[in-house]
């Protein structure tokens, strides 16, 4: 093929590309029901919000490995536990459960949040670091699988956690996020996670984005170390009160025929 | 044989010589043909630790009463509780800085405490009864020049760690200037009425950083952890 021809084709070609990928910038916010008090369906009480009917998680059930669901046990009535009352990074997926303003360039795509004054910077480029890097948010690589962003994180640490109920994970755990614009205002979101150490099989969430109004601004939000209160729940609030454990397990769930 | 003030004249003539007659850089344009800010920057200077360091005539005009309430003031640098570091500061941590731009927009991600910055370029006025540590930013394009004015900010930052504060009256106007391809001029202006008899202005350069594959990475700042150490080493060091 001739050089010019050839250069041609490769500017429709990329012209082509960057027409297709959909432009996902905006402030979006996200909607689901107390998903940063607890990720499963709970009761409403101090400390669970308004509870939620069906929580984030496909079937409603974690599927922790024996010792992890005992550990979760323990989380639950321990309060001071919790790494976000203590100002801590969320993690993916528990700090898309806030509002954030997205922008989009070619190489990276920037999630800015107001809460825990957080953000992500998904690269749409390179790997995952094999230095040993562990972070509270992990490492974001993303790329466009038609109109979806597809974003596979990785490098967790084992701080992080998935809600205010106790829900963790260690630092096994891959998260696969994607990205589905339904229409101008909506963007479907959709998890896989998986965590060998701590749970049975990989599993999933779901919740959505919807688009802000115009007039809506990130703001400053400063959360910062220093709660010396955390513990004193410890003895008051019981939120094991609110769940039925059995469901943490692989044998609970098929029992409960889910 | 010339005298030793003309010898000091010729000096500083020469040394000033090349950078008067450069023409002025103009920077690469974005899509929305704006200089082109983006990329990772980071000071190299001690300012973070003693702001008169960079200080014009390295001289703060404190007001006497301002200087008794700072001798009289809390001792433990706030950033040592992880609290924000304010507006200029933040530029001067030992941290990297992302900048993106998007038509509208001017984006500060900086590595220190995952702090960040939103700066609308279009023209609003400032926010109403709230302040920030980071204080409310608006953004102008000024030629080549991007100037954000600060206000908003609380009282509950310091300059430096040598306690150099401020009051919640801060103004602070900040100007980024492309000199080259890896060298942004930053010049800030700090005017507090309640602290200073007069605005004065700090300057620096923020030098790109050229490290192939350079990426942020988290700083999660963990005071009060018992011991663990405060600031795990998130990066590899420098191989020098």
């Amino acid at each position: 093929m001739r050089p010019a021809v050839k250069f041609a084709l490769f500017l429709v070609a990329s012209f082509a590309s960057a027409q297709s990928v959909p432009d996902l910038e905006g402030v979006w916010q996200p909607q689901q029901n107390n998903a940063m008090f607890s990720v499963l369906p709970h009761k409403p009480g101090f400390l669970l919000g308004t509870g939620s009917k069906t929580g984030i998680v496909e079937g409603g059930v974690l599927p922790y490995q024996p010792w992890a669901a005992e550990r979760v046990k323990y989380r639950l009535d321990h309060m001071d536990m919790d790494p976000t009352g203590h100002c801590h990074y969320e993690g993916v997926p528990h700090a898309m459960y806030f509002p954030f303003q997205l922008f989009q360039t070619g190489t990276d795509i920037a999630m800015v949040f107001e809460n825990m004054h957080a953000y992500r910077i998904i690269h749409m480029q390179g790997q995952h670091p094999k230095d040993g890097y562990q972070a509270w948010m992990g490492d974001s690589r993303g790329h466009w699988e038609g109109k979806t962003l597809v974003v596979d994180v990785a490098n967790n640490n084992d701080k992080s956690v998935f809600d205010m109920a106790g829900h963790f994970h260690t630092d096994a755990l891959h998260v696969v996020e994607r990205f589905t614009p339904l229409d101008h205002d909506n963007i479907a979101y959709d998890v896989t996670l998986d965590d060998a150490k701590a749970f049975t099989r990989p599993f999933k969430m779901h919740f959505s984005f919807k688009r802000a109004p115009k007039t809506f601004q990130i703001m400053e939000a400063g959360c910062f170390e220093g709660e010396r209160d955390q513990v004193h729940f410890n003895d008051t609030v019981k939120l094991s009160e609110h769940y039925d454990h059995e469901l943490n397990t692989e044998a609970g769930a098929k029992k409960d025929g889910k | 044989m010339p005298s030793r003030h003309l010898l000091i004249a010729l000096l500083a003539f020469a040394s000033l010589g090349p950078a008067q007659t450069k023409a002025p850089y103009t920077a690469p344009r974005t899509i929305d043909g704006k200089p082109d800010l983006q990329g990772i920057w980071m000071t190299r200077n001690a300012a973070s630790f003693d702001v008169s360091e960079v200080a014009e005539s390295r001289q703060i005009p404190y007001l006497p009463e301002a200087l008794e309430r700072e001798q009289k003031g809390d001792r433990v640098d706030p950033i040592a509780h992880c609290s924000m570091p304010g507006v200029p500061r933040i530029t001067y941590m030992p941290f990297p800085i992302q900048i993106m731009q998007r038509p509208g927009y001017v984006v500060f991600l900086y590595e220190y405490q995952h702090d960040h910055r939103i700066v609308q370029t279009s023209a609003r006025t400032h926010l109403e009864d709230i302040d920030f540590y980071l204080g409310d930013s608006v953004g102008r394009w000024e030629g080549e020049t991007l100037v954000i004015d600060v206000t908003n900010l609380n009282d509950k930052t310091w300059l430096d760690s040598a306690r150099h504060t401020h009051s919640d009256q801060l103004h602070v106007v900040e100007r980024y200037t492309r000199l080259g391809p890896d060298v942004i001029a930053y010049e800030a202006t700090i005017e507090d009425p309640k602290t200073y008899s007069k605005p004065w202005k700090i300057a620096m350069p923020l030098h790109r950083i050229t490290e192939a594959g350079f990426e942020l990475r988290e700083q999660e700042c963990m005071e009060g952890d018992s011991g663990r150490a405060i600031h795990p080493p998130y990066r590899p060091a420098p191989k020098y």
